[in-house]
C-alpha cells in the first residue's frame, strides 16, 4: 500500500518534471518576435508616429504651443530610427520591443494636438475678433474726425488765402 | 501756395494713410504674405566641428568623428529622416539632377522634428571592424557607428588613378510628405571620401 503510494507520487512529480521542461522549452519559442511580428509593429509605430506628427504640425501651425507634444514626439522617432536599426541587423525582439515602445509614446499625441489646436484657433478667433472690432472703431472715428477736420482745415485754408496780400507783377 | 483742389487731395491722402494704420493690425492677421524660399540645410562637418579635418585615411578600428547637422527653413515644422549608406566606387551615388536617392539599403537611421528655423546636430562617431587585403581588392565586414556594429561586406578595388581603397560613407536626407503619407527624398547628400589603410 505504501509502495504504490510512493510510486504514484514519483509518477505525478516524472510528469511534473517533463511538464515544466517542455514549458520552460517552448516559452522562449512562444514570446519570441518573429519577424512578420516585428514588421506589423514597426508599420503601426510608423503609422501612428506620422499620424501624431501631422496632428502636432497642425496645432502648430495655427499657434499652438506644442513643446511638450514635441519633445515626445522627438523621444518617439528616436525610439522608431533605433526599432529599426535593430530590425537591419536581425534583432526582432529588441525591434518589436522598440516599435511597441514608440507606439506606447505618442499614444495619446493625436488627440492633445487636436485639441490644442481648436483652443488655439478659438484663441485667434477671439483675437481677430477683438483687433477687427478696435479697428472698426478707430476707423470710424478717423471717419468723423475727418469729416470735422476737413471743414476746420478748409476754413482755416480759406482765412489764409484771404488774409494774404495781393501782389503787383509787373510786365 | 497751393490750390484748393491741391490741399483737398492731400487731406484725403492723409487720412487714408492713417486709415492703413489702423487697419494694419486687423489686415495683418488675415492677409497672409508670400514667404521667401523654402528649403532644408545638410551639412557634415569635420572633427574640429570645422570644415575641414574629414577623416579620410582609415585603418581597422582606428576611430572618426564627424558632425551631422540638418537646419528647417522649410516654414513650419518638418519630419525629417536620415539614411546612413557606405558604397564603394561602383555603387549608386544619389542622382542630384532627377532627384533620387541612392538605391543602397542604409544601414542605419537618423529621425528628427524640426520646427521652423530649427536645427538639429549630432555626433557621429564610426569606425570600421574587419578589413581585410588581398591583392588588388580591399573587404571591409563591419562598419561601426556610434557603438552599434552593422555589417556591411563591401569590397573596392584598387583604385590605380588616386592610389587608394576608397569607400564612401554618405547621408541622404528625406522628409516626410504628409500629402502622400510617405517619406520623400530631400534631394540633399553629404558624404566623405574614405581610403581603407592597413593599421601600423
Amino acid at each position: 500500500m505504501l509502495l504504490g503510494k510512493y510510486m504514484v507520487n514519483r509518477k505525478v512529480l516524472i510528469y511534473c518534471a517533463i511538464f515544466a521542461l517542455t514549458c520552460a522549452w517552448l516559452m522562449p519559442t512562444c514570446l519570441a518576435v518573429d519577424k512578420r511580428g516585428a514588421e506589423e509593429a514597426l508599420a503601426d509605430a510608423e503609422g501612428a508616429l506620422a499620424s501624431a506628427y501631422g496632428a502636432v504640425a497642425e496645432a502648430e501651425s495655427v499657434g499652438a504651443n506644442v513643446t511638450e507634444l514635441l519633445s515626445k514626439l522627438s523621444l518617439a522617432g528616436d525610439l522608431l530610427a533605433e526599432a529599426n536599426n535593430t530590425y537591419r541587423l536581425g534583432d526582432y525582439d529588441g525591434a518589436y520591443s522598440y516599435a511597441t515602445n514608440c507606439s506606447d509614446t505618442v499614444e495619446g499625441i493625436a488627440n492633445q494636438a487636436l485639441n490644442m489646436k481648436l483652443e488655439a484657433e478659438e484663441i485667434h478667433g477671439e483675437r481677430l475678433f477683438f483687433t477687427a472690432a478696435l479697428s472698426s472703431t478707430g476707423l470710424s472715428a478717423l471717419f468723423v474726425a475727418s469729416l470735422f477736420g476737413w471743414r476746420f482745415s478748409k476754413k482755416k485754408y480759406v482765412k489764409r488765402v484771404l488774409e494774404m496780400k495781393p501782389e503787383v507783377r509787373e510786365d | 501756395m497751393m490750390s484748393l483742389e491741391d490741399f483737398k487731395l492731400l487731406y484725403v491722402l492723409s487720412c487714408l494713410g492713417l486709415g492703413l494704420i489702423i487697419l494694419s493690425p486687423t489686415l495683418a492677421m488675415v492677409v497672409k504674405l508670400p514667404s521667401g524660399e523654402r528649403f532644408s540645410e545638410l551639412w557634415l562637418l569635420g572633427s574640429g566641428h570645422m570644415a575641414e579635418d574629414y577623416p579620410f585615411n582609415v585603418a581597422e578600428g582606428q576611430a572618426c568623428k564627424v558632425y551631422l547637422g540638418i537646419g528647417n527653413h522649410m516654414g513650419g515644422l518638418e519630419y525629417y529622416k536620415v539614411y546612413v549608406k557606405f558604397r564603394n566606387q561602383t555603387e549608386h551615388l544619389p542622382d542630384a539632377l532627377n532627384g533620387t536617392p541612392s538605391i543602397l539599403d542604409p544601414v542605419l537611421e537618423y529621425r528628427m522634428f524640426l520646427r521652423e528655423n530649427e536645427v538639429w546636430e549630432r555626433e557621429v562617431l564610426f569606425s570600421f571592424e574587419g578589413i581585410s587585403f588581398d591583392g588588388n581588392f580591399c573587404k571591409v565586414s563591419s562598419l561601426v557607428v556610434d557603438g552599434c556594429m552593422l555589417n556591411v561586406d563591401k569590397s573596392a578595388v584598387w583604385d590605380e588613378e588616386n592610389h587608394g581603397f576608397y569607400f564612401q560613407l554618405f547621408f541622404e536626407l528625406w522628409v516626410y510628405n504628409n500629402t502622400l503619407a510617405d517619406f520623400q527624398y530631400h534631394n540633399r547628400f553629404v558624404w566623405i571620401w574614405l581610403n581603407m589603410t592597413v593599421s601600423i
